[in-house]
């Protein structure tokens, strides 16, 4: 039971890292109408940044936090004009060809990654920024300031984000655009500038989750964007592709899953039952658990 | 409905052989057309005579390839919806012009997506003309009724604080007792200021409705004048009335 416990606090703080990233990855989807599934990369890119950016200041937090998450929106600012100029090039929305241009992004960030930082090796995070100390414990449980805070971190940006997206009119505009973008044009929604909206904001997300995976993790390394990548696209798929409600739930039990079965199984084998369960659940519900919403 | 035979000497709105294409396919041909500040005008024609996209060109969703624009006396060819939304330009678009998953409350504010804060009152006027608007706001837009949408649809339109209202196909799919409520609602809102310019394929109503018409065919304007002598002119009776 104390195994249980402790696996599945485990689980909830890594699923709310699930939760924030699959919610940028589906905002871009449904508002800007891309599929950025290398988002996660910018995300870690953003942590790397905050690290080089710890060590030049002597680990100020202030100036680190700063730093992941300014540069994740930068980044995502930055990329935003040649999504959207292959989209007008190509006449439509072809979702295809952000898919090309994702993976590119993707795999030039783990290059740079792998060459230009730490000589390849991966990174660890000063031990003021690390969230491994223990805040309480009972038994087998150890609660970790780093899990407090991804969970308090999480619930909190969720649900700032929810009442963006329903009570604030850039969120009735971004839900407009993702119902039908035709007709949001018709009535008068600027698309271009809700769109730049939507990746500041899924930036704003990444950064935030940067900080959070250099708490919970305390290190990173080149490959670690693309690993959380493939989870990321799958629980977006899982749930039902621009479902944000279903993403939050299918998240957290990914987070619940793997976490378990780091508990009671011997041997590293969470990667594999994770895929094996998301495979059975797509097999059954092709559309997603909670339906897309495209 | 005073019938003035010639075009208005102010137009808030005059379109200037406007030429505009699909690609290969050339949806309009050298269109010229004006509207006065108090007028109601109608497009008449039938399925992929042009109306849509004379619409759509006004408020600036295509770029045509020749011809102008202008609203207000200032040129609007080749600026963006959004801006004409704000500057006083609306359109109820033809049949699934709301948003289905989103609130009745939600798709009249995004309507009033540019000017929020006067939002209240526009809502209260709103509710004035369409008071079963009022009482589904909470409701999902997609449980209204035909008739209920389209009223949406207008009330939306109304939202943006606009002085020139395209109506897309008012009358397309509903009921002739909701169709006669549609166009009472329209005159009305004439009556109150709001220059209109209707689309419409079955011609009587809206030319009862109207000042005065265009007929469109293959993207041309063929013909216009008064209301009352189109409703007069054989061709159009055999050819847009019926019976």
């Amino acid at each position: 039971m104390e195994v249980f416990i402790a696996q599945f606090m485990n689980g909830l703080s890594l699923g709310s890292i699930y939760v924030l990233l699959v919610t940028g990855f589906n905002l871009l989807l449904l508002v800007a109408m891309i599929i950025h599934f290398s988002y996660p990369q910018v995300v870690v890119f953003s942590m790397y940044i905050s690290w080089v950016a710890l060590r030049f200041t002597n680990n100020s937090i202030v100036v680190g936090v700063v730093a992941g998450i300014v540069s994740a929106i930068a980044l995502n600012v930055v990329l935003a004009p040649l999504f959207q100029q292959v989209m007008r090039k190509r006449g439509h929305v072809d979702i295809n060809a952000t898919m090309v241009i994702s993976l590119a992004i993707g795999m030039i960030i783990t290059d740079i990654l792998s060459h230009e930082f730490n000589s390849g090796f991966p990174i660890a995070f000063p031990e003021n920024v690390r969230g491994d100390e223990e805040l309480f414990g009972f038994g087998l449980i150890h609660i970790s300031r780093g899990q407090v805070l991804s969970l308090l971190v999480g619930v909190v940006v969720v649900s700032a984000f929810f009442w963006l997206l329903y009570r604030t009119k850039y969120g009735r505009a971004f839900r407009a655009i993702a119902e039908d973008p035709d007709n949001a044009r018709l009535v008068g929604i600027p698309i271009f500038q809700t769109g730049l909206l939507s990746y500041a904001l899924t930036g704003l997300l990444g950064g935030l989750t940067a900080v959070l995976l250099s708490v919970l993790l305390g290190s990173a390394s080149p490959g670690l964007g693309e690993a959380v990548a493939h989870k990321v696209l799958a629980v977006s798929i899982i749930a039902g592709l621009g479902n944000l409600v279903g993403g939050l739930v299918i998240g957290l039990a990914l987070g619940i899953l793997e976490a378990m079965v780091q508990g009671f199984i011997t041997g590293t084998w969470s990667n594999a039952i994770a895929f094996v369960v998301l495979l059975v659940v797509i097999l059954a519900r092709p559309r997603g658990v909670f339906g897309m919403k495209l | 409905m005073g019938a003035s035979n010639t075009a208005p000497d102010r137009p808030i709105l005059a379109v200037d052989g406007l030429s505009v294409s699909y690609g290969h396919v050339q949806a309009l041909r050298n269109a010229s057309i004006t509207i006065g500040s108090g007028e109601i005008v109608v497009l008449l024609g039938a399925n992929g005579a042009g109306k849509t996209t004379l619409m759509e060109s006004i408020l600036g969703i295509h770029t045509p390839h020749s011809g102008s624009i202008s609203f207000d006396g200032t040129d609007i060819t080749r600026v963006p919806a959004d801006r004409n939304v704000r500057s006083g330009i609306s359109l109820v678009p033809e049949g699934r012009g709301i948003f289905s998953s989103m609130t009745v409350l939600d798709n009249l504010l995004l309507g009033a997506h540019h000017n929020l804060q006067e939002s209240p009152a526009r809502l209260d006027r709103v509710f004035h003309w369409f008071p079963v608007l009022r009482e589904r706001q909470q409701q999902m837009a997609g449980t209204l009724s035909g008739g209920e949408r389209r009223m949406l649809a207008i009330g939306r339109a109304l939202m943006s604080r606009p002085r020139l209202i395209l109506i897309d196909e008012p009358s397309i799919g509903l009921a002739p007792k909701i169709v006669n409520d549609i166009f009472a609602i329209i005159a009305d809102l004439n009556a109150e200021g709001y220059a209109i310019l209707l689309s419409e394929q079955n011609a009587y109503k809206a030319l009862k409705t109207s000042n005065r018409g265009y007929v469109l065919e293959t993207g041309r304007v063929v013909l216009e004048g008064a209301s009352a002598e189109l409703l007069d002119d054989p061709g159009i009776k055999a050819a847009y009335v019926g019976a």
